[in-house]
């Protein structure tokens, strides 16, 4: 052979490898591909805490009650509920519910459950979630009766856990595969991080042109997912594209961008252990200076609401009429000027304050740092990766630090993060707030079982945090789902679960050969 | 040569530990509490007590540190606190992965550089030369993050040849492989351009020329040797580079390998993973630099390993 012939045939071989090796289908017909940006912690629902983890348990899974569209506790696997009084809820379950290995369900299992989160040998994170839970019978193989040690609201938090069968021992490590469940799905196998593949749960009914199975797909690149969903490759993907991408997904052909109104909270922590962030009017002036339609219009391009409180729209105990602070930047600097803090010759005044942030946050923080350099306020910026920010928060090493709560379902929050005994390390009040009237409310709030009663109590409290400030509260952030044209049904929930994920279908050529 | 490599193990040993070190005190030393990343900040402090005690945290450093060391003269480098499983178990299920992708791109860095670095070095100052040092100087410059949502858009989502993201057939390796070669190939052609140039002007190239070759014929035939030991040097250095280049080409292409686990194990304070990684990474580089001394001498008869 000569060395052009040669050469001929390395480019041959080299072009047939190339296109001849094509693209591979990532999942097989009437899958779905959902793309996600970490692995699930643990595939156990006894175990993990994250919300990824929640969200793909959450389709394996089912829990004694649910959190609905309004964020509302409902019957999942219980028929019935009752509250014959302040401490004890009786669930009866419903009848004929079956494990994807076949197993029925009883409340042993839901016992069973319980008990191994307890158990302190488990070593489970939900185990401090349970602190009130004073013990979980099953009298009978159909009722689970919960008692608390004194009145506790939110008992009803607790009944979400999901539920795996008796006997189920923890897993050994955590990559493996999750245990049977009496959700829509089961899981068929786990790599961590490169996906999770979850197929229909035969002992649930479905319709015949329901999905045959979701493969989680873990993608920690966001501009990656943009494209894996531009490209076809990625059928459903919500609240991880950024927003400045938007715009350029929803001008593609096979692709859909769905807003609904989400209820992920976005707030500015300040630390009361700076003397002169513990000045009301310094808070205050930080909130008139800061301008949040601007930011949600402009930077995150309308998928955000501006935020009265931590509690969003869609919460039974929201009350919108709180004091608020509108875009008003000679009204901030008043505020510091009756304050003693007067503006020097640069128009800067006497105060500089560390703004602790992760690097995707970076660019959110110099938004702000240039707002309030505006009013003669000083923001160094720190960027640090995620475990070190979130050591600093709970360090308390910090003055300001934009955070995000998900998932808020009861205002017990509230007592979580305003609580001065919630101070680290005992709990999650970062910035370390104290008020005594705030403390009183959110232990009323937590003991009162009454709703009306309960929703008076929270509608001072969201007031009080309105006027005192101990976040002040950016927005509520809309949930955004991009989805390939050939997907239908999905109808998404304010808190951002995916469970609409079990209910979708799936038309066009995908569909067809779907239900062959 | 056998007794070379025999001393250059060796060597290993005190690199090992002062990587092991240095490793274990930096992780150490970054904020961050690998208990309260897996329980949270409610958990009850008992319980943070007694997991700490569990995964041996709670004892003195030094102490910690020397059951660290110990486990490695072993062979053992601990269990993942993340994870549940022997870190030896996942760096063997990852580093695979990593290899393939850095060797691809080392392969990639290769096809382009030389073509590239003979044209260059053959005739300087030509189009050719501004042509492929432009090159050169883009593929410098293009950090990974960029270039490989770029090579995305272009093969998958235009043309539609090849798969966006994650490890499997061939095909799958063509972009992330790519991505990571394309600065390698620049620096190896400037590297390569240079030796040329000074090779190009030696009495037995003017010989070779004077015998009928060809500017590009004797190149090839009697220049591209003698100019190959500074560039087989770099291609050694370069490796570690590389290792790390393919941390992030990992991350952009959802390529499971050693780097993704590092990422993670970063996050979680996964302390005895990031030190598996770690040595991993240090170790690789060494053995490669060893290999680098090994081809000095089969490319170089005048060279002994000895």
């Amino acid at each position: 052979m000569g060395r052009g012939q040669g050469a001929a045939a390395a480019i041959a071989i080299c072009a047939a490898f190339i296109f001849g090796c094509g693209r591979t289908p990532n999942h097989p017909a009437g899958y779905i591909q959902v793309d996600i940006e970490t692995s699930p912690t643990s595939t156990d629902p006894r175990f993990a805490t994250d919300a990824i983890s929640s969200w793909v348990s959450e389709l394996v899974f089912d829990s004694l009650v649910k959190v609905d569209r309004n964020g509302q506790f409902v019957g999942d696997l219980a028929g019935s509920i009752e509250r014959p009084n302040d401490t004890t809820i009786i669930f009866r379950l419903k009848p004929g519910v079956r494990f994807s290995d076949g197993r029925e369900l009883t409340s042993r299992d839901v016992k069973f459950t319980y008990d191994s989160i307890l158990d302190p040998a488990s070593m489970s994170l939900k185990r401090a979630g349970f602190a009130e839970l004073k013990s979980i019978e099953a009298p009978d193989d159909s009722t689970i009766v919960m008692s608390t040690a004194h009145p506790f609201a939110p008992a009803m938090e607790m009944a979400t856990q999901e539920i795996v069968p008796d006997g189920t021992p923890p897993p050994l490590y955590n990559e493996a595969p999750a245990p049977p469940g009496t959700g829509a799905f089961k899981m068929v196998r786990y790599a961590r991080d490169d996906s999770a593949w979850l197929d229909r749960n035969p002992y649930r009914p479905v319709q015949a042109d329901a999905l045959l199975g979701i493969v989680f797909k873990i993608v920690p690149d966001p501009t990656v997912r943009a494209l894996e969903l531009a490209e076809g490759v990625c059928d459903v993907s919500e609240n991880n594209i950024e927003a400045y991408v938007l715009p350029y997904l929803g001008a593609q052909p096979n692709v859909v961008v769905n807003e609904s109104p989400g209820t992920r909270y976005q707030y500015l922590m300040l630390n009361f252990r700076n003397p002169q962030l513990r000045d009301v009017s310094v808070r205050r002036a930080i909130a008139y200076a800061i301008d949040r339609d601007a930011i949600a219009n402009s930077f995150l391009r309308g998928t955000a609401r501006v935020a009265s409180g931590m509690l969003a729209p869609e919460n039974w105990a929201y009350d919108g009429n709180v004091t608020k602070y509108s875009y008003d930047p000679a009204k901030a600097r008043q505020l510091l000027d009756d304050a003693g803090y007067h503006a020097g010759a640069d128009g800067m005044r006497d105060l500089t304050f560390i703004y602790k942030t992760t690097p995707e946050g970076a660019r959110l923080a110099e938004v702000m740092q240039a707002m309030l350099r505006h009013v003669g306020i000083r923001v160094e910026i720190r960027s640090n990766e995620f475990a070190t920010f979130y050591s600093d928060l709970q360090n308390g090493n910090f003055d300001l630090a934009s955070s995000r709560w998900i998932g808020i379902n009861d205002p017990y929050q509230y007592y979580l993060v305003f609580d001065s005994k919630m101070t680290p390390p005992r709990g999650i009040n970062r910035g370390a707030y104290a008020n005594a009237e705030m403390d009183a409310l959110v232990e009323d709030g937590d003991r009162t079982i009454d709703p009306a009663k309960r929703r008076a109590i929270y509608a001072r409290v969201q007031e009080l945090a309105a006027q005192d400030l101990p976040y002040i509260s950016l927005w509520w952030l809309q949930n955004v789902a991009v989805l390939n044209r050939d997907v239908t049904g999905f109808d998404p929930y304010p808190n951002g679960s995916l469970r609409s994920l079990a209910t979708l279908k799936l038309i066009g050529p995908a569909g067809s050969e779907a239900s062959q | 040569m056998t007794r070379y490599f025999l001393r250059r193990l060796l060597a290993l040993i005190p690199v090992a530990i002062g990587v092991a070190t240095l490793t274990f005190a930096m992780i150490h030393l970054v904020p961050g509490d690998p208990i309260i990343a897996m329980l949270g900040e409610t958990a009850a402090p008992s319980d943070i007590a007694e997991m700490r005690h569990r995964l041996g945290l709670d004892r003195p450093l030094g102490e910690q540190y020397l059951g660290f060391v110990g486990g490695l003269a072993k062979g053992d480098l601990g269990e993942s606190i993340s994870y549940r499983r022997s870190v030896a178990s996942l760096i063997a299920e990852r580093f695979p992965a990593t290899l393939e992708l850095t060797v691809a791109g080392i392969l990639v860095g290769l096809l382009i550089a030389f073509p590239l670095g003979i044209i260059s070095g053959t005739r300087p100052g030509g189009a050719g030369d501004i042509g492929a040092m432009g090159f050169a100087i883009l593929g410098i410059s293009i950090p990974h993050i960029y270039l490989g949502p770029l090579l995305m858009i272009l093969f998958s989502l235009d043309l539609r040849w090849l798969p966006l993201t994650g490890r499997g057939g061939f095909s799958h390796l063509i972009l992330p492989a790519v991505t990571l070669g394309t600065a390698l190939a620049a620096i190896i052609a400037r590297m390569l351009r240079q030796s040329l140039i000074v090779v190009r002007e030696s009495d037995y190239m003017r010989t070779a020329r004077g015998k009928g070759l060809s500017p590009m014929e004797a190149m090839v035939r009697h220049g591209l040797r003698n100019a190959m030991t500074p560039v087989v040097t770099l291609i050694g250095l370069q490796a570690g580079a590389l290792l790390t280049g393919a941390l992030i080409t990992e991350v952009i292409f959802s390529w499971p390998g050693i780097g993704r686990l590092l990422i993670s194990a970063i996050s979680a304070r996964d302390y005895p993973l990031v030190q598996g990684c770690v040595l991993t990474f240090a170790l690789t580089y060494v053995v490669v630099n060893m290999a680098t001394d090994l081809a000095y001498a089969m490319i170089d008869p005048r060279v002994r390993l000895d």
